[in-house]
């Protein structure tokens, strides 16, 4: 039989004006879950990439012995900067120690005055690539000589087992919304088709296939989904937006960027996931009543 | 046209609607098939449609073991047989004209061919200027000439009614049962399923009377009550 369309988009338009509530109710059902799913994606997002911010800040300073040899400073250096795990390396020198001291307590300075610069000794900044890393760094640096070493290794423990517990949170819970969304959206396509299983029934008995029955609800479905799915993806991605100027103007020390969030990939993902609700809820609920 | 062999339908464990009936009806004839309530009639019906299957026996229509039938082929099938309701059985959103237009789109058929067909048809069962109506704002008599326009518009070989004048008063019935007549004058076959004893008298035609499952009566120019 020739595929068409025309009638079906005819009947599916119609069918969702005289069912004007059900489809508002499908299409407001469907916006509020991918209202929440999009929520939860965008808070993640953040959160992954705030805790990614704070991993770059964790860093572990090794001292050289009291005047090392300028040759054996950059001999350690080269082999630090050699290191894998190791994202950058700051040489200070013990001149350097003493300023930054100073500038610390510049409010207090009878604490430096009279202090020697060989007081303080000379260093390596290490910024680590990751931050879990910071063991093994640890442990390289003092096969390699290194006595006094610096870093806030429980810090680091914590902070990567909250990371872990935190991203795996959400992504759980942002599943298991997923599957609450399925069943409202597809509960509230399935009323609607309730209320007209007589009309299928009748569809059937004059002789129109299933596939034929079938395709207006699905049509329906499809619609309803994306109109529903579009509004709340648009609300999400323009609040977002709204969200991370507020936090850079308010809080500023709170490293958020738009640049966590890729805002084509979210728009694309929402919509796709409504439309996918719309169409297989109306498809699988249609199908239940196509017996006859 | 339709044949039933040694058919039994048995609901559930032990409530027989059939028992053992052998019919045929031949291509051109128009049937009554009469018997109270219960007596088995629209479960006859619903075998022919395919909308049930026999307990055991064979039925064939329009040449075809329905056994044979696969579920997909179904429509098919009943887009053969055109099929009128007790209780008129349109669809609420749509208007007269849509309704019968609905049975053609139902088989691919081109809209510049149901926009020939559907006025035409709908003359032909005297409803001509209802065309745009909705079945809510028809009277029972001019709902049960849209479900026969519909029924007809594919022009198919077979009609089936079930009880088509049992919700109509009987002046109405009258006008129901001679289009069902003119309809198997143009050489279509033609069953109604019945207990409309006038309707049945008046007519003269063959009438198979069934009695808790079983054909108890079958008779060429019968009526309703005739002593066997």
């Amino acid at each position: 039989m020739r595929f068409n369309l025309g009638f079906f988009l005819r009947e599916a338009a119609k069918n969702m004006r005289l069912n004007a509530l059900m489809s508002i109710t499908a299409v407001t059902t469907t916006a509020v879950c991918v209202l929440i799913l999009g929520v939860g994606l965008l808070f993640s997002a953040h959160v992954e990439s705030l805790i990614r911010q704070v991993g770059k800040d964790v860093a572990i300073t090794a001292f050289f012995p009291e005047n090392a040899p300028r040759e054996q400073v950059d001999e350690a250096r080269a082999k630090v900067e050699g290191y894998p795990e190791v994202a950058e390396v700051t040489y200070i020198s013990e001149a350097e120690a003493l300023n930054r001291f100073k500038e610390t307590f510049s409010e207090q300075p009878n604490i430096y005055e009279g202090m020697d610069p060989g007081v303080l000794p000379a260093s390596l900044e290490i910024r680590l690539a990751e931050p879990g890393a910071s063991d093994t760094v640890a442990e390289r640096l003092r096969s390699d000589g290194f006595e006094g070493l610096n870093y806030p290794q429980q810090a680091i423990n914590r902070l990567d087992q909250v990371t872990g517990y935190v991203v795996w949170g959400l992504r759980a819970a942002t599943v298991l919304f997923l599957v609450a969304s399925v069943l409202l959206i597809s509960n509230a396509i399935r009323i609607s088709i309730f209320a007209r299983r007589k009309e299928i029934e009748v569809m059937k008995l004059v002789g129109a296939s299933d596939s034929f029955v079938r395709t207006p609800f699905v049509l329906e479905g499809l619609v309803q989904g994306l109109v529903g799915a579009t509004l709340a993806a648009l609300l999400v991605v323009w609040g977002n937006a709204i969200f991370v100027e507020w936090v850079q103007n308010q809080i500023p020390f709170i490293p958020i960027s738009s640049a966590a969030v890729n805002t084509l990939f979210v728009l694309v993902l929402l919509i796709a996931v409504g439309v996918l609700i719309g169409v297989l809820g109306s498809f699988l609920s249609v199908r239940r009543f196509l017996r006859v | 046209m339709i044949n039933f062999d040694n058919v039994s339908k048995v609901y559930g464990n032990d409530s027989i609607a059939l028992d053992h009936v052998d019919l045929t009806i031949d291509p051109g004839e128009f049937v009554f098939l009469v018997g109270a309530s219960g007596s088995g009639k629209s479960t006859m019906v619903r075998l022919i449609l395919k909308e049930l299957e026999p307990s055991s026996g064979t039925i064939t229509v329009n040449g075809v073991r329905l056994s044979s039938i696969p579920h997909r082929a179904v429509p098919r099938h009943r887009r053969a047989i055109g099929c009128v309701f007790q209780d008129f059985k349109l669809l609420p959103n749509k208007t007269a004209a849509e309704n019968v237009a609905y049975a053609m789109e139902v088989t691919g058929q081109k809209r510049r061919a149901i926009r020939v067909k559907v006025p035409q048809i709908l003359d032909l069962v005297g409803l001509g200027e209802q065309a745009d109506k909705y079945p809510g704002q028809l009277s029972g008599g001019e709902q049960q000439r849209v479900s026969i326009a519909r029924a007809f518009v594919g022009q198919p070989p077979i009609l089936i009614a079930d009880e088509p004048t049992g919700n109509l008063d009987p002046d109405t019935s009258v006008g129901i049962m001679q289009l069902l007549h003119r309809i198997n004058r143009i050489g279509t076959t033609v069953l109604v399923a019945t207990h409309d004893r006038e309707m049945v008298d008046v007519m003269r035609k063959r009438v198979v009377a069934l009695k808790d499952g079983r054909v108890v009566r079958d008779m060429v120019r019968g009526g309703y009550a005739n002593e066997v």
